[in-house]
C-alpha cells in the first residue's frame, strides 16, 4: 500500500533523553577535568579518544545533541519506501546552488526563504536533515559561502564523504617548490607516523600505487574499478594519468579493539551514514570507546563562545558555554584547553575570546587570525557513455565506499605555464540506483526507455577539487552587527577564487574533455563552472602555524603562540591543503598535537 | 497541510491556470478555442468527479496524467510503465507540496492537453488511442530543449518527473533497471579484468 511517508521520522527519544540528561547532570564544578575539547568531530573525537585512552580526565563540549547510532543511519533504505520518495518534508529545504551567488547574506533570513521551517546549507537532505544546522539559527555574512556544518554528536563525519587521502611532500613543502606563501614548519616525515597509525586505529581502504602525486598509506583492501573504469583507466594510461581506487576511510577488512564497527558490506550508501559503521564515523570509532575508558564526559548542547583567560594573559581558565535549550551561561575550567570546532568555528570562537590583553581574539596578535582561509575550488565536472558498455545488461557497479581517482598531475613533476599547484579528479561510473543520465535523454515512449536502459551502464562521470591558494586577502573576521540565534557574533567572509583557481578551472575542464575523448565516450558534455565557494567542506588555514609568532597562530604543535595551554584539533592550523580531501589529516594531525600535549601533561609543564 | 494543499487547489479557476504555465495573456491567447465559460465548466466537471484519496488533482485530471506518463514511460517487453509504477500518485503527492504558483501549472499543463486534444480529435486526453495520444506528443516534444509553446513546456516538466517517479519505483530500479547494489556483499566484484580474467561484461581483455 502506498503512503505518503511512514519513513520519515526518526525515532529519536533515547538520543534527546540521553542528551538532556548529560547537559542536566554536567555542570561548572560537578567534576574535575584535565583537559577541555571543544567538538566532537574528527578533531574533538580524535583528541578526546588520544586523551581519555591515556588516562586523561577529558570534558567533550559538543553544540548538539547525542546521536543514536541504531536508528539515525538510515544506510538500506530504498527511494519507494515512501512515495516522497528522497525528497524533504514540506516547509524544509536546502540552499540551492544558485541561490547561494544570487541571495544576499545571511541565507536564512532571505525572503525567499520566509515560508520554510528549516533552510539548511546545500548538504541538507533526507538523510542529514537531522544533523545539518538552520541556517537562520547560524547567519553568516559577507561574500559567498556554502558552510556546511552539523551540530550532532560526531559532526560531519556522520555523512562525511569517507575520501582519505595523504598530505605528502608536494603540500608541506610547496612553497620551496614553487616560491608562493611559506612551507609548513613540518615536513611529510613528521606526520607519516601519525597517518600510518590511523589508517590502523580507524581502517583505510586503498592500493599501493607509489605515487609522487600523494604518498601510499597501510591500506586494507581495496575497492575495485567497474568496466567503464576499467576502459577509461586504459585509454588514460596512455597520457601517463592513473585511475586509481578510491581512498576510503571505511574498514573492508575491520579493526582491532572496538566492538562498535563492523566491516564494510558493500552495499554503497556511505553518505547517509554507514548503520555498521564501516565507515568512519567519530561516534563509534572514537567516542564510544573514549566513554568506555572512564575517562571521558560528553557534555551536549554546550556551544562555546569564548575561551576564558586566567590571571595571566597568556594562559587560558576554560571555556564559556551557553547551553543550547537554556541559554545558561556557565564558565567551565581545566588546566588545557583543546579546540577542535572546525576550522571555522574554532576561528570564531577565538576571534571571539577578547580581552584587554588580546582585544582583536585570542591567538590574534599576529593579526593573522581567520586568514589564510583556504579550501578546494570544485564543480568542474565532465561525464560521458563509454562504448564497451552501451546497450549491455546492469552489473552490480557501486558497491564500494567511494568511486575511483585520479591522483593530482599537473606541476607535479612538470611546471604548468598559466597556474601553480594542481587538483585531482574523483568519480566513477557504472550502474547506479537512480539512473540521473535519463534526464538528458531525449523523447518519449518505447524508444524512449529503451535508451535509459542502453546508456544506463555505461555513464561516466568526475569532477576536479582543485587548490585555492593561501591568500591573507581570502579571510573571516567576526560581523560587528549579525549575531546568532544565542548572541555570539558571526563569520563575515571575505572570500574569493582569484587568478591561479581559474586558470586552474579551465584546464581541469581541458584536461576532462581530452580524457573522455581519448576514452571514446559519447555525448561528452563539460561543466566549466565552478561550485560555490566553500561547496568541498574541507576549509583549512585560518588560524595557521609557524615557528614565528609574528606571522602565525599556533607553534608546529598547533598550539596557541598567545595561551600556551590552548591547542587546535582541527584544519584550521594547516598552512595549505594540496587536493587531498581534509579528513584524514585532520585525524593524523589531531593525533600528533595530544601526543605533544600529553608528554607536557606527564612532565607537568604544560 | 493537506486541506489547505486541497482547498487552493479546488479554487484554482482554469484562466489562472493557464495564466500560471505561460506568460499570461500571450498564454490564453495561444490557446484561442478555449473560452473562459468553457473554461469553468470544465473546472466543475473535475470537481465533481474529484477522487477523495487524491491531494491535489481531480480523478479526470488524474486519468489525464496517467495516460501522460504512461506515453512518457510504457510498458515494453521488458517492464511495466509508469502507469503501473504509480508515478501519477507520486505526482499528485508531489504537487500537494510545492508552491501554489507550480501545482498551477501542472493543472494548467493538464488542460490544456485536453484542449489540444478537444481540438485535434474531439475526446479529452484521456479517452484518445494510442495513435491519437503519440500524434500529439509527437507534437509537443519537438522542441524538448528549448520549448517554444506551454504546451512543449509542460511536456518536459512532465517528462522530468515521469523519470523521477519512475526510476525510483520499485518497478523502475529492479524490474527496468535491474539495478544490483544496495545488498549485503562478501566483497565488490568489478570488472573482471581486474581479476585477472577476461570480463564477459564488457568484452574488455585482461592485458
Amino acid at each position: 500500500m502506498i503512503q505518503p511517508d511512514p519513513t520519515l521520522n526518526v525515532n529519536l527519544t533515547r538520543a534527546l533523553e540521553e542528551s538532556r540528561r548529560l547537559a542536566d547532570s554536567i555542570k561548572p564544578g560537578s567534576d574535575r577535568w584535565d583537559v577541555i575539547v571543544v567538538g566532537s568531530g574528527a578533531a574533538g573525537g580524535m583528541a578526546a579518544f588520544q586523551l581519555a585512552m591515556a588516562g586523561v580526565k577529558v570534558l567533550l563540549l559538543e553544540a548538539g545533541r547525542m546521536i543514536d547510532v541504531r536508528t539515525e543511519y538510515r544506510t538500506m533504505e530504498w527511494p519507494y519506501a515512501s512515495m516522497r520518495r528522497n525528497r524533504l518534508p514540506p516547509g524544509e529545504r536546502p540552499i540551492d546552488v544558485a541561490e547561494y551567488a544570487f541571495l544576499d547574506r545571511p541565507y536564512g533570513s532571505n525572503p525567499a526563504f520566509a515560508k520554510h521551517k528549516k533552510v539548511m546549507s546545500y548538504a541538507g537532505n533526507r538523510f542529514t536533515r537531522n544533523w545539518v544546522v538552520d541556517e537562520r539559527q547560524h547567519p553568516t555574512t559577507g561574500t559567498p559561502y556554502a558552510w556546511v556544518r552539523s551540530r550532532i554528536l560526531g559532526g560531519k563525519t556522520n555523512f562525511w564523504g569517507r575520501g582519505a587521502l595523504r598530505y605528502g611532500p608536494l603540500q608541506f613543502n610547496a612553497a620551496s617548490r614553487d616560491g608562493f606563501d611559506v612551507d609548513w614548519p613540518i615536513s611529510y616525515d613528521d606526520v607519516k607516523p601519525y597517518y600510518d597509525k590511523v589508517d590502523v586505529l580507524l581502517g583505510c581502504s586503498g592500493t599501493t600505487e607509489g605515487l609522487d602525486a600523494v604518498p601510499d598509506g597501510v591500506f586494507q583492501r581495496p575497492s575495485k574499478l567497474n568496466c567503464v573504469e576499467v576502459a577509461f583507466k586504459r585509454a588514460i594510461a596512455k597520457m601517463g594519468r592513473h585511475y586509481i581506487p578510491g581512498r576510503a576511510g571505511v574498514t573492508t577488512d575491520g579493526v582491532l579493539n572496538n566492538k562498535y564497527r563492523a566491516r564494510c558490506a558493500g552495499r554503497g550508501r556511505c553518505g547517509r551514514g554507514c548503520d555498521i559503521q564501516a565507515a568512519f564515523h567519530s561516534p563509534t570509532a572514537l567516542i564510544y570507546p573514549a566513554r568506555d575508558s572512564g575517562n571521558l564526559t560528553t557534555r551536549p548542547y554546550s556551544i562555546v563562545s569564548e575561551v576564558l583567560l586566567g590571571e595571566a594573559s597568556n594562559r587560558a581558565s576554560g571555556v564559556r558555554v551557553i547551553d543550547a535549550n537554556t541559554r545558561e551561561v556557565m564558565d567551565f575550567k581545566a588546566p588545557v584547553v583543546v579546540l577542535g570546532a572546525g576550522a571555522l568555528d574554532t576561528t570564531r570562537i577565538l576571534l571571539n575570546s577578547r580581552s584587554s590583553a588580546h582585544p582583536n581574539g585570542l591567538g590574534n596578535s599576529s593579526g593573522v587570525l581567520g586568514c589564510y582561509l583556504s579550501e578546494h575550488i570544485m564543480g568542474i565536472r565532465g561525464s560521458g557513455f563509454i562504448p564497451a558498455r552501451i546497450g549491455t545488461e546492469a552489473t552490480l557497479d557501486d558497491g564500494r565506499p567511494v568511486a575511483p581517482y585520479i591522483p593530482r598531475f599537473r606541476n607535479v613533476t612538470d611546471r604548468h605555464p598559466d597556474f601553480i599547484r594542481g587538483y585531482h579528479f574523483q568519480g566513477g561510473g557504472g550502474c547506479a540506483e537512480y539512473p540521473s543520465m535519463a534526464h538528458d535523454i531525449a523523447g518519449y515512449g518505447k524508444a524512449f526507455k529503451s535508451s535509459v536502459r542502453r546508456y544506463y551502464p555505461a555513464i561516466i562521470s568526475f569532477g576536479g577539487f582543485g587548490e585555492v591558494l593561501p591568500r591573507k586577502e581570502n579571510r573571516v573576521t567576526l560581523d560587528p552587527v549579525v549575531k546568532d540565534a544565542w548572541g555570539i557574533p558571526v563569520l563575515r567572509f571575505d572570500y574569493i577564487f582569484r587568478d591561479n583557481e581559474l586558470k586552474m578551472a579551465k584546464d581541469m575542464a581541458d584536461s576532462i574533455e581530452e580524457m573522455l575523448i581519448a576514452a571514446h565516450a559519447e555525448d561528452i558534455k563539460i561543466e566549466r563552472e565552478p561550485l560555490p565557494p566553500g561547496w568541498s567542506i574541507h576549509e583549512i588555514g585560518t588560524a595557521r602555524m609557524g615557528d614565528d609568532p609574528r606571522t602565525s597562530v599556533t607553534d608546529r604543535f598547533c598550539r596557541v603562540h598567545d595561551a600556551k595551554n590552548v591547542y587546535i584539533a582541527d584544519a584550521a592550523p594547516f598552512v595549505c591543503g594540496g587536493t587531498q580531501n581534509t579528513t584524514w589529516s585532520i585525524l593524523a594531525m589531531a593525533w600528533r598535537t595530544m601526543d605533544h600535549l600529553k608528554e607536557h601533561l606527564r612532565a607537568g609543564d604544560v | 497541510m493537506q486541506r489547505a494543499a486541497e482547498s487552493a487547489a479546488g479554487k484554482l479557476s482554469r484562466r489562472a491556470a493557464l495564466r500560471a504555465l505561460g506568460t499570461g495573456i500571450g498564454t490564453v491567447a495561444a490557446l484561442p478555442w478555449l473560452s473562459d465559460e468553457g473554461l469553468l465548466a470544465f473546472a466543475r466537471i473535475q470537481e465533481t468527479n474529484a477522487a477523495p484519496q487524491l491531494k491535489v488533482l481531480s480523478a479526470s485530471q488524474f486519468a489525464t496524467l496517467e495516460v501522460l506518463v504512461d506515453a512518457i514511460i510504457p510498458t515494453d517487453d521488458r517492464s511495466p510503465g509508469a502507469k503501473q509504477a504509480r508515478v501519477a500518485d507520486y505526482i499528485d503527492l508531489l504537487l500537494s507540496e510545492v508552491d501554489r504558483e507550480l501545482t498551477l501549472q501542472w493543472i494548467g499543463g493538464l488542460a490544456a492537453l485536453d484542449a489540444e486534444a478537444m481540438s485535434k480529435f474531439r475526446a479529452p486526453f484521456s479517452r484518445l488511442g494510442a495513435g491519437q495520444v503519440d500524434a500529439i506528443l509527437q507534437r509537443i516534444s519537438r522542441n524538448e530543449k528549448a520549448p517554444q509553446t506551454p504546451l512543449e513546456t509542460f511536456f518536459v516538466m512532465a517528462k522530468q518527473a515521469t523519470i523521477r517517479g519512475y526510476y525510483s519505483s520499485t518497478i523502475g530500479i529492479h524490474e527496468e533497471l535491474r539495478y544490483k547494489g544496495n545488498q549485503f556483499l562478501r566483497e565488490f566484484v568489478g570488472c573482471e579484468t581486474e581479476d585477472g580474467k577476461d570480463c564477459p561484461h564488457c568484452g574488455q581483455k585482461h592485458l
